[in-house]
């Protein structure tokens, strides 16, 4: 007997001599994913979370990440709603700072974002400043220039100024005998208000179109024959709407209902969702819009498809989701943290450093450059809704 | 702990907007205009201190003034009408407020930077706390300091003859006025109190958020103004802290982890809280419970 019991004790010895770390237990990397997963935009947050979770997953089953010390850690996400609003946005980024999180992704409206990067540190090391100091890296809230609030601020979203240039010069280019345009505007959401009045509008007249008016309603309105007379009245060959998918159904439809038919419509680029195909996809035959993600890469179709398993639809939004995971585990590998909680400070300041020296980054549809207020410049593509579908229409890159 | 600070910072600033609604209430006026006297203090103290540079408590000073002189002239037109009309004359007055700032633009260049209001797409970089250097639970304590204030100048009132004719009134307005009590002038002056008490708490709310807009201090808003002093009971100044630690603190952070039950748990859960405790959580019985504990207490030491 106690030969066996000897027999079995030199075995263990063995293997816990012979495999360093074979008993080691994997540390766990806390990634804090945040935004709406209630109200409007409630599926916007969904989407994200099932991004997360499943680049997660993917990273974790092909090891996890590898840490300063050469042990390997594995991802854990956790996802908080701040249902859209301001206060609450505050409240989950100073829940998220008090745990062991290295880093937080989200928020996915632009009120929560101002807000929330207002509270964090402006200028790294200011020691005046007693802001925050935890990295954000934003997938959703898609705002213009936004990350410049804060140098703990980071965001993966296209750049629209970009996009809505290049979709206007080329409808100018392939439609030459359209001349008008007519707005629509969200005019109560903070990215779709700046989308249209500082980027839709400008751009459409930059490329030589006449703007014929704009009208205006608020996202949660669910009556738009006002809005859609004036429409009509001004009968633009274009009608481009700045809206989020709840809001352009319920225009769209009344467009249908009014007998509103513009030569072309143009959308919002948070509007070439799988939310506007389920809520209207017959009106939204045709609409074009920039997009930077669209499933025509054998990664985009990959990480589609995972983030389906994870009851998410893919689109701009979440992919960028998923991008950012993988955009962190190469920073939080070349940065070498070390991811002890006791360490969990420090760790966030390498993963700032580490988004912050970054010029260019890998994503599902290709390079992005990042730029040095800490914003993408993805690549881009132009879609048009199709047999309920968004199909690509044009690469201009 | 800072989390904690800041749900502390959250509680403040929703009692003080309770509170700015209890006083209402005491003369039996049902307002919807608190969210609006908050939205014009916030903006006030906010444009004070980023823009003319001043400190923050004269700024919240300011935004005090205003709160109250703004209600005060509410107070007047809107008190000469009662019950539903009263309540859709300060919702709408509320609406006007909120929809002044959702086209009000005023911007300044500040060190190559626009800053300043901006219609719809509201007010950033208010950052006097953070960019002072002010720790959360600094913040916090600041907050609290202007809560209690608050608070004990509401019970002193709850004490004083002045307390008693604004309970007088909002028992019964014809017995009140047939002692001789001017109604119109009660009413008023609990108007302009209450919006005093929300032109700070606004204040001090833009100074937390650093960022406000319109859509901030909708009708939502206004509604949490009320069915805090109506959740917590009028009998006492406390009922208002109450009830907003049970939403603020229970109901929207305490129950995060439910994810998508929140919402559904949020509504049945007050709705609980007013069929179980009818008269709010401090009711008269309740308030004489806690007198005789602490009476026992003081007794026995």
């Amino acid at each position: 007997m106690n030969k066996i019991a000897l027999a079995v004790a030199a075995a263990f010895a063995a293997t816990a001599f012979t495999s360093p770390g074979a008993f080691a237990q994997d540390k766990t990397i806390k990634i804090a994913g945040f935004g709406a997963k209630s109200g409007v935009v409630r599926g916007f947050g969904i989407n994200s979370e099932a991004a997360l979770l499943a680049a997660a997953d993917q990273i974790n089953k092909a090891g996890g990440v590898k840490l300063a010390d050469g042990s390997k850690g594995k991802f854990a996400v956790e996802f908080l709603d701040d249902r859209c609003t301001a206060e609450e946005g505050i409240s989950v980024i100073r829940r998220i700072a008090g745990t062991d999180a290295v880093v937080a992704i989200g928020p996915t409206c632009s009120n929560v974002a101002e807000p929330l990067f207002g509270i964090l540190q402006k200028k790294v090391d200011d020691k005046s400043d007693s802001g925050l100091q935890m990295p954000v890296f934003t997938d959703v809230a898609i705002k213009v220039g936004l990350a410049k609030i804060s140098e703990w601020a980071f965001r993966n979203v296209p750049n629209e100024v970009t996009m809505y240039s290049s979709l206007f010069y080329w409808l100018k280019t392939k439609h030459p005998e359209m001349k008008t345009v007519f707005g629509g505007v969200e005019e109560d959401f903070a990215h779709s208000r700046a989308t249209w009045y500082a980027v839709m509008k400008d751009r459409a007249a930059t490329n030589g179109y006449a703007i014929a008016g704009e009208t205006k309603w608020l996202l949660a309105d669910t009556n738009f024959a006002t809005q859609v007379r004036e429409m009509k009245k001004a009968n633009a060959d274009i009608v481009a709407i700045s809206a989020h998918p709840f809001s352009t159904c319920g225009v769209l439809k009344e467009m249908q209902r009014q007998g509103v038919k513009p030569k072309l419509l143009v959308g919002l680029t948070s509007t070439s969702t799988f939310e506007t195909m389920q809520g209207c996809a017959k009106q939204a035959e045709g609409m074009i819009i920039p997009t930077s993600f669209a499933p025509v890469t054998k990664e985009g179709k990959a990480a589609s498809d995972a983030t389906a398993k994870f009851k998410g639809a893919a689109d701009l939004h979440s992919m960028a989701a998923w991008e950012n995971m993988f955009i962190l585990k190469q920073v939080m590998e070349s940065e070498k943290i070390s991811g002890n909680p006791k360490d969990v400070q420090a760790d966030r300041r390498k993963i700032r450093d580490g988004l912050a020296k970054l010029k260019i980054t890998k994503g599902l549809m290709g390079e992005t450059k990042r730029t040095d207020d800490r914003e993408a410049d993805k690549p881009y593509l132009f879609v048009q809704a199709k047999g309920g579908h968004w199909t690509v229409l044009h690469n201009p890159l | 702990m800072d989390f904690y600070f800041g749900l502390a910072q959250i509680i403040g600033v929703h009692t003080l907007l309770g509170l700015s609604a209890y006083i209402v209430l005491l003369t039996g006026q049902v307002s919807l205009a608190q969210a609006g006297f908050f939205a014009v203090g916030a903006y006030v103290a906010g444009m004070l201190t980023v823009l003319a540079g001043w400190a923050i408590l004269p700024a919240l000073a300011v935004s005090s003034l205003f709160g109250g002189a703004v209600a005060c002239a509410v107070g007047f037109p809107a008190l000469r009408v009662k019950g539903l009309m009263l309540v859709i004359a300060t919702l709408a007055f509320g609406e006007a407020v909120r929809l002044f700032f959702f086209n009000f633009d005023y911007q300044v260049a500040k060190g190559g930077v626009k800053l300043g209001p901006v219609g719809g797409e509201g007010f950033r970089q208010i950052r006097y706390f953070p960019e002072h250097g002010w720790t959360t639970m600094e913040v916090m304590l600041f907050i609290w300091g202007f809560v209690i204030l608050a608070m004990a100048l509401l019970w002193w009132f709850d004490r004083s003859r002045y307390g008693a004719v604004l309970r007088a009134v909002g028992e019964d307005e014809l017995a009140a006025q047939s002692v001789g009590i001017n109604l119109t002038a009660v009413k008023v002056s609990a108007m302009t109190v209450g919006g005093m008490i929300a032109g700070l708490g606004g204040g001090i709310y833009a100074h937390y958020t650093t960022h406000i807009e319109h859509a901030s201090f909708g009708i939502l808003l206004a509604t949490f103004a009320l069915a805090y002093p109506i959740l917590g009971g009028l009998e006492s100044v406390f009922g208002t802290v109450v009830a907003v630690v049970f939403v603020q603190g229970l109901l929207v952070e305490g129950l995060r982890f439910l994810g998508d039950w929140r919402n559904l748990l949020f509504g049945a859960l007050i709705v609980l809280a007013m069929n179980v405790r009818p008269k709010g959580f401090l009711d008269a019985p309740a308030l004489l419970w806690i007198g005789r504990i602490f009476r026992g207490r003081r007794g026995a030491a």
